[in-house]
């Protein structure tokens, strides 16, 4: 081959060569021609090279001084949090700043030296792609297939299926810890279907004080929890409700539409819809109490309160479900049971009918 | 005592021998040091996620110091005043924790979330680049599969991540979340009990998030990141056709010095770039949202832009649910499922397919390593138009509250914009993209054929108008230059081939003379039989 | 107050508030269509009425006080041609603003959005065309003429009020509409929660009492107004606190936080490979 010949006829220890034509014989055998290589500055010294220079210096000793105030920032000024408008509020912009020019001068610095200090270069390397000589494949090929004769799997079928019958269940035991563990029982307490409402559980607000019809103003809104122990935290994720008390002709326009799954759940003109959306589980909770819409902020899903929070506009199919609230005797809003259909999301096995308490 | 003479200048040279005396370095280090990278600003686009990442990891261990991912209840006593009291996830608090009583913390994670919107940012348009340039084509589509996959997880990483502090906003996520989960047919609701450890959101999902947000997926980005570039480098860059430039070479400059000094400063660059972001722009305030409870949501709730898309697909899906009975049970696939699990598993599935059936239609088995221009493959750009666009929309739709809030535009009429323009901006980005290619090819090779237009029109005796083209090789009798199209730009404007005279350089002063030139008294010399071709 | 006593106001604060809310369904579409004639009548007849209004209502209100009273003639110059004579409304322009209380009188004039200029899906908030003074004794007549829900005296309405309690209840009654960084949010069709960030202590309680168009009301019986000065306190506290952060990006969310990182970041590190690549 020419390029073991030539190799051969290079010396490296000739000392005619310099230093260069090492490192373009070293290219060369690396499949690289160096076709074009000329200093920026062929006459050293020029006033234009020295201005390149000193902006290069000049970006690196700017960025030692953006770096200092950077230190000096991050040590001396005042970060703890003051409400209102201070300067401790500048904190992480000060930071941020002096860093960001730290590293913005010393890139540019370094781009520069790059692109205006270096040689200018242009070189080109050959591409070995491809397949690899059929030789080659053959040769691994017949390495490989003996390597499956060897073991004799072929030969051998007993061996074979014993060795697979076998791996299956081993193959079990690796995989069982480390997903079983994970494995929970959406069917077990029916946690999907149902919420924390009881018959008799009073509806509480956040501080868990118990809720008066008078204490929800016409065309007002509260967001009401189970009156059960940590009924407001997040224990009870699809507990949350809202309760709404409506004018008396929205009421009215409610009392006529009321589905058969929400008949008796209202009281008077009170109405209590889970928070939870039917589409995605956030809060829709957003209540126009003129035109009677309850939106979702998360996908814009519209529900009409005055017709079983029927879905009017927007990716949600289900209605919020309504939860059957009275009054009890100490004059206090108490559910009547738990919502009779499954709130939040659907998923594939949502029973379609009414659950029972 | 007699000291032994150590020649400094030679340690380095000494030191070297020693250890290539015991691991044989000499070649393969300099077959490295003289690797040969193309130089375009477009193939820089894949270096800003690479050091996105390594930002994200320098940021999320300082960040993994001072995080506790436990949903425990714990009363709030930092110093942010208007949530002294509150009850609350010391994951919240341990974040609340870590921005207002960690000095600079603030600023590491706020360096950390831009970093990490940069790093799907660049990777989505590193991406288009090696889309519609072509570079997935054989040899490389298994490092195209690589980057989809890079994508995706990053997705999973952003996701996990910005679900930890568990404020308002990030709950309600993993609220969505959850559902998305629990609407996949047959299995949703096991898969979603067993990973939220029972009902949403009980108290292990923020441990378990976390270690997949510390742990599990960096590490499985770590090893693609790895693989992607290994297969760079071992199948080579692809370039653009030039001068020289063959599928059987690559046209560069070698990686030392030359483009490891650039690379250096890039990489400084973009550290900067996010440092300064995260100076100067606030993101993700989670003590305004306030800890996270199933009762709180606030308008304009909104996912990272990397999965604002899912979000926007979400808002736009009409209402359809399908409901069924078997056996005397009611089963059902809510509207949830198809724009938030078909829809990825589509957008996961047809870009890792998209090199074999490019190949297949085209019936293409060669190796490509020269690049294609966007106009040359007027089929791929208009394909690749079509999913932008697709993308744009569902994009735009998943902030369409904000900007119906913000632009007085009925919400009700944004969703609808969004569900047409869905379905007719699309096609029509095809037609224009596939038209707009169409038209670039041609005035390319009118150029070659006719010239370059020069702005200078002449009037002939006749009293015909005229105008001037500088042709670009050596014309026939019809004033035709017989160039081929070589798939690389073609000069468009006079300047491009040399016309005008070299600005003096300096900023405010010159520092040097302009070479004296003797300039030619017109810079154009018509070819004598122009009015031929000018004439078409 | 006996707790009888207590019921026996709420019963009337709610007999009041169901008068008043009779009205206003039939209103608003009819409203959405008398758009420009009623911008027509408003220039005529605003006019007119002022000279007849005085021997007019003599009969109806013998007796008002020297602030109503000047609240009257305010009255009878620029709302009486929507909401008639003596604010008991006129068929398809206003509805009669009898039990409204001087609270929603003074949200919806110092606020701008009364005297309504232009029809649409609801009042934005625009420059007053009333003085808070003005806007005073045109409560104090509403007030007389009808009674309603009041505002406390005073214009520092937070001071005395709990930040972090109200951070609570801002969370849950107020941040799904108003956002949680108080810059508003769309609703449907068109309408939107506004911004609170010109928002004084006395427009958030009066919209707090009164539900002003589609806010639900939070009267006194539902938030106490202490709480509601909680509210105000964690609102106004979170208007005046700088960001700790940089730029607040208007509070908004993950979207202005994609267009930075697109038109900042990105277009940003594209220029600065497009200088590297470029030849020197």
């Amino acid at each position: 081959m020419s390029r073991h010949a030539e190799t051969e006829q290079f010396d490296v220890d000739d000392p005619r060569l310099n230093r260069f034509d090492l490192v373009r014989e070293g290219a060369r055998r690396d499949g690289v021609r160096i076709v074009h290589y000329e200093p920026r500055f062929p006459v050293p010294g020029t006033k234009r090279e020295k201005r390149v220079e000193r902006t290069v210096a000049g970006l690196f000793l700017l960025g030692g001084l953006a770096a200092t105030a950077f230190v000096v920032g991050y040590i001396a000024w005042p970060f703890h949090y003051v409400p209102g408008a201070n300067v401790n509020k500048l904190y992480t912009p000060v930071l941020g700043v002096t860093l960001g020019l730290t590293l913005l001068l010393f890139g540019l610095g370094i781009i520069l030296w790059g692109k205006k200090l270096l040689p200018e270069e242009i070189s080109v390397q050959e591409r070995h792609g491809g397949a690899s000589p059929r030789d080659e494949q053959r040769l691994t090929g017949a390495t490989m297939m003996n390597m499956v004769d060897e073991l004799g799997i072929r030969r051998r079928p007993l061996l074979r299926r014993a060795a697979l019958l076998g791996l299956l269940p081993v193959g079990v035991v690796a995989a069982a810890p480390l997903i079983g563990g994970f494995i929970q029982d959406p069917n077990r307490g029916h946690i999907l279907a149902k919420t924390a409402w009881r018959k008799g559980i009073q509806l509480v607000r956040d501080d868990m004080t118990p809720i008066r019809p008078e204490e929800v103003s016409i065309g007002g809104q509260m967001t009401v929890f189970p009156g059960i122990p940590e009924g407001n935290t997040n224990k009870y994720g699809d507990s949350p409700t809202l309760l709404i008390q409506l004018r008396d002709e929205d009421a009215a326009a409610l009392r006529n539409k009321l589905a058969g799954v929400n008949q008796g759940s209202m009281w008077r003109n009170f109405v209590a819809y889970s928070k939870i959306c039917t589409h995605a589980g956030c809060p829709a909770s957003l209540f126009e109490q003129q035109s009677n819409i309850l939106l979702c902020p998360c996908h814009q899903s519209q529900f009409n309160i005055t017709d079983n929070a029927r879905p009017v506009f927007g990716p949600a199919t289900r209605p919020l479900p309504m939860l059957p609230i009275t009054v009890d005797s100490n004059g206090f809003f108490v559910a009547q049971s738990d919502y009779k259909q499954p709130v939040g999301p659907g998923f594939w096995e949502r029973p379609d009918e009414t659950t029972q308490d | 005592m007699r000291r032994r003479k150590i020649d400094v200048a030679a340690l380095p040279g000494a030191a070297a021998t020693q250890v290539d005396d015991r691991l044989t370095l000499a070649t393969p280090l300099r077959k490295a040091f003289n690797k040969v990278f193309p130089d375009h600003w477009s193939f820089l686009l894949g270096e800003i996620a690479l050091y996105s990442f390594i930002v994200l990891l320098l940021t999320g261990t300082f960040l993994a110091f001072f995080f506790d991912p436990s949903m425990q209840d714990v009363q709030y006593n930092g110093s942010f005043t208007p949530l002294r009291g509150v009850q609350m996830s010391q994951a919240y608090s341990s974040s609340l924790h870590l921005s207002f009583d960690v000095r600079g913390g603030l600023f590491l994670r706020q360096m950390h979330h831009w970093a990490a919107l940069l790093f799907m940012a660049a990777i989505i348009v590193h991406m288009l680049r090696v889309f519609f340039t072509g570079a997935f084509r054989k040899p490389r589509e298994l490092n195209w599969i690589v980057g989809i996959l890079l994508f995706w997880m990053g997705f999973l990483e952003g996701f996990c991540g910005y679900s930890l502090p568990d404020d308002a906003l990030s709950g309600t996520g993993l609220r969505i979340a959850s559902a998305i989960v629990l609407s996949i047919p047959l299995v949703g609701s096991w898969v979603a009990t067993s990973l939220f450890g029972g009902e949403f959101p009980g108290d292990v999902i923020l441990d378990r998030l976390y270690i997949t947000h510390v742990l599990l997926v960096p590490g499985a980005i770590l090893a693609l990141i790895t693989v992607h570039l290994a297969l760079l480098v071992k199948q080579m860059h692809t370039q653009w056709p030039g001068p020289g430039r063959t599928n059987r070479n690559v046209i560069g400059v070698r990686m030392f010095p030359g483009f490891a000094v650039k690379t250096t400063g890039f990489f400084m660059m973009v550290f900067a770039t996010i440092a300064l972001l995260a100076g100067v722009f606030q993101i993700n305030p989670i003590w305004l949202f306030g800890p996270y409870r199933p009762a709180v949501v606030s308008a304009a709730s909104q996912p990272d832009w990397y999965v604002m898309f899912l979000d926007g697909s979400t808002r736009l899906m009409p209402a359809w649910e399908i409901r069924f009975h078997l056996a005397g049970h009611a089963y059902m696939i809510p509207a949830v499922f198809w724009p938030t699990v078909v829809l990825p598993g589509l957008l996961t599935v047809l870009p890792l397919l998209y090199p074999f059936l490019e190949a297949r239609f085209t019936k293409d088995r060669q190796h490509h390593h020269l690049l294609q221009r966007p106009r040359d493959v007027p089929l791929r750009t208009g394909l690749g138009a079509m999913a932008v666009t697709f993308y744009l929309v569902l994009f735009v739709s998943g902030g369409n509250d904000v900007i119906a809030d913000k632009f007085n535009i009925s919400l009700n009429a944004m969703t609808w914009a969004g569900r047409i323009g869905l379905l007719i901006l699309p096609p029509l980005a095809y037609y224009l993209a596939y038209r707009i290619s169409l038209g670039l090819q041609q005035h390319d090779r009118e150029v070659l054929a006719h010239g370059i237009e020069t702005g200078i029109i002449k009037r002939a005796p006749d009293g015909r108008f005229y105008e001037v083209h500088q042709p670009l090789g050596p014309v026939d009798e019809h004033g035709h230059s017989a160039l081929e199209y070589q798939g690389w730009s073609v000069p468009k404007k006079m300047n491009r081939v040399g016309a005008l005279v070299p600005a003096i350089r300096g900023f405010f002063f010159p520092v040097e003379r302009a070479p004296e030139r003797e300039l030619p008294e017109a810079p154009i010399s018509p070819a004598p039989d122009r009015q031929e071709i000018s004439s078409h | 107050m006996t707790p009888g006593d207590e019921a026996g106001r709420r019963r009337g604060f709610v007999a009041r508030l169901r008068t008043r809310r009779s009205v206003p369904r039939g209103r608003l579409q009819r409203r959405v269509f008398a758009g420009a004639r009623l911008v027509l009548a408003l220039a005529l007849v605003g006019g007119l009425y002022a000279g007849l209004t005085p021997h007019a209502s003599a009969e109806d209100t013998p007796t008002l006080s020297g602030a109503a009273a000047e609240g009257k003639a305010l009255y009878d110059r620029s709302c009486i041609s929507c909401h008639g004579e003596n604010a008991q409304g006129v068929p398809g322009r206003g509805p009669s603003l009898l039990g409204l209380g001087s609270a929603a009188v003074e949200f919806q004039v110092t606020t701008g959005r009364m005297p309504l200029t232009m029809q649409g899906a609801q009042a934005e908030r625009k420059p007053p065309v009333f003085t808070d003074d003005q806007a005073r004794m045109l409560g104090a007549y509403i007030q007389a003429l009808g009674g309603g829900p009041q505002l406390p005296p005073g214009n520092d309405l937070h001071s005395q009020g709990d930040i972090a309690q109200g951070g609570d209840l801002f969370r849950v009654n107020c941040a799904a509409c108003h956002a949680f960084g108080t810059g508003g949010g769309a609703l449907s069709s068109g309408k939107s929660a506004p911004s609170l960030g010109e928002a004084t202590d006395r427009q958030m309680y009066a919209a707090m009492l009164t539900g002003p168009q589609n806010m639900p009301v939070f009267g006194d019986n539902q938030l106490s107004p202490q709480e509601k000065e909680d509210i105000i306190a964690y609102v106004q506290n979170l208007k005046s606190d700088q960001d700790p952060g940089g730029f607040g990006l208007g509070k908004l969310g993950p979207v202005p936080e994609a267009l930075v990182i697109f038109l900042v970041g990105i277009v940003f590190l594209v220029v600065v490979s497009l200088w590297i690549a470029g030849k020197s």
